[in-house]
């Protein structure tokens, strides 16, 4: 077998490339010096009419800040399913419905397809049957309807740590199966 | 010297690198990739976005708005068996060029079909590695490709410079937004306010979260959101010197380690392209040398089985590792992975090691 070596010499590159290549890597780092800024700034201008375009040399910015006062002010969906006249009702976080999707795509995921109310009544019956189904499997029982509910909490922070302050229901979606 | 020539120095000669270097670093980024950043993480995801109903099916702009819905899981099958079997020939170097952009471009395509739930996950970097890497010519050495007498390039070290450019530029793209957002406010804790929202919503609440929860220093909480800024704009900065980068890269290891005490966020791509900017040269002769010492065998043998000797430490460390962590046995208080915490911690301490190092370098040639 023969060896899988080469001289452990460092490469000076300088002196290998012809002056053909290096004028070819040479315009690659002038055109990504220009690309970068004009892709980033198209990413927010799609971003903000329709959605963070891809694939995009961008990493997350974490631009929100959440605060109000002197508080935290959060907001948090839930997924409430019922059967007729609310005989057995079954409260539950995204995650846990959807418990195939990652965690870090799940706020995104809820946005996207449940937080307005023409999205969700646009939803197929094929979609519909989906969603019941997933329900059924968590809650244990066959739903009639599923109440998208947004919460928004606010959090004080007070000498035995963070507290709930007060949660109010912000937002409501149904969807009747 | 002009500035053309200053250009071209950047470009050319920041960073120097060997064949036996760049072979442990695609040794090393094949088998971080194949054990911990494959898309999906197995099959199970991709059935799961197949039997999506097509009201779900919401790609991001770009591309993938040509397709109508998920592909059915066969296409998925064939897309994850290239990007597998890629990942082996890059591993061993085989085709080395071409196997590490297929890898690249299978890694995008299976990225950009889980994306299209409605949320994008910026994970752009794994991708990206293996497809600048591939011009590297990191299959110049300890590959089949050589073995097989195949004629090969000398190494090249401008995708690194590349790299730089691209990871200095993304990390101010997380930077500038947060400026617009009113982080820099002192009326505003932002970095607490996403910890409650992590906590709170997500139930990201393993290692220090609950501590930090209930920890009220605004003046704290204040500080890291000026930090974080300065850390992340500050990498434009940082890529005009590859020191000043590398001290950056080990700067993002300490913020990232300390992102995943407080928020359980370990932003383990990251690391694949920060790992490139390892003396991976300085490895290959620490290798050999001990296994020269060992064996008491030198010569181009010794350097043939010291690779070897890598790959199956790797193997030893990362197999069990990759095993235990899918078990999801521990850190059952958040969805970070076992794996995470074990690969970002060794990281943040290799840099602290290295930064004592450097340390102690510095002041002893000060008092000599």
């Amino acid at each position: 077998m023969g060896h899988f070596r080469r001289s452990s010499e460092p490469v000076r590159n300088q002196s290998t490339y012809s002056r053909m290549k290096k004028n070819r890597i040479r315009k690659l780092f002038i055109g990504l010096l220009i690309y970068l800024p004009l892709q980033y700034a198209v990413v927010g201008i799609v971003g903000y009419y329709d959605a963070e375009p891809w694939p995009a040399f961008v990493f997350p910015g974490f631009k929100s800040v959440y605060v109000y006062d002197d508080g935290f002010e959060i907001t948090r969906t839930i997924f409430d399913v019922e059967t007729l006249h609310r005989q057995r009702s079954h409260d539950m976080p995204p995650q846990e419905l959807f418990p195939d999707i990652p965690l870090s795509q799940i706020p995104g995921f809820v946005r996207t397809h449940f937080s307005d109310e023409e999205t969700v009544h646009n939803i197929s019956e094929e979609g519909k049957a989906w969603l019941k189904s997933k329900a059924e499997e968590i809650a244990g029982f066959t739903p009639n309807a599923m109440h998208i509910i947004e919460l928004t909490e606010y959090y004080r922070q007070t000498d035995e740590g963070a507290k709930l302050d007060m949660a109010l229901e912000s937002g409501r979606i149904t969807i009747l199966f | 010297m002009s500035l053309k020539q200053r250009f071209d120095g950047w470009i050319f000669n920041s960073y120097r690198v060997t064949a036996e270097g760049l072979a442990l670093l695609r040794i090393f980024t094949a088998l971080f990739i194949l054990l911990f950043l494959i898309p999906g993480s197995g099959m199970a995801h991709f059935g799961f976005l197949s039997s999506l109903p097509l009201d779900f099916y919401s790609p991001p702009p770009g591309p993938l708005r040509l397709l109508d819905g998920f592909p059915s899981l066969e296409i998925f099958q064939i897309i994850h068996t290239i990007l597998i079997v890629s990942l082996f020939a890059m591993l061993a170097g085989y085709h080395t060029k071409w196997a590490s952009i297929l890898t690249g471009i299978s890694l995008l395509i299976l990225q950009g079909f889980i994306y299209s739930v409605g949320k994008v996950n910026h994970e752009i970097v794994i991708p990206l590695v293996p497809v600048i890497m591939a011009f590297s010519n990191w299959g110049v050495a300890y590959s089949v490709d050589f073995w097989r007498k195949k004629r090969t390039s000398a190494p090249e070290s401008w995708p690194l410079s590349l790299l730089a450019l691209f990871i200095a530029a993304m990390m101010f793209t997380a930077g500038f937004p947060k400026i617009l957002g009113g982080w820099l406010d002192p009326a505003t804790q932002a970095t607490q306010g996403h910890l409650f929202n992590q906590f709170f919503i997500r139930e990201r609440q393993a290692l220090l979260a609950g501590w930090a929860v209930g920890f009220n220093q605004v003046i704290f909480w204040e500080i890291l959101d000026w930090l974080t800024i300065l850390f992340e704009i500050g990498f434009i900065i940082a890529l005009l010197k590859a020191g000043w980068f590398r001290m950056f890269v080990g700067l993002a290891v300490v913020f990232h380690f300390s992102t995943m005490l407080v928020l359980n966020i370990a932003f383990l791509p990251n690391f694949l392209a920060y790992a490139v900017f390892l003396n991976w040269d300085k490895l290959f002769r620490t290798f050999k040398t001990a296994y020269s010492r060992f064996s008491r065998i030198s010569g181009p043998k010794s350097g043939d089985r010291s690779v070897f000797l890598f790959t199956g430490v790797m193997l030893i460390l990362f197999l069990p590792l990759a095993w235990i962590s899918r078990r999801e046995f521990v850190l059952t208080q958040s969805d970070l992975m076992l794996h995470e915490f074990v690969l970002v911690t060794a990281a943040f301490t290799f840099v602290v090691f290295a930064a004592v190092k450097k340390a102690s370098v510095l002041l002893s040639g000060k008092s000599g």
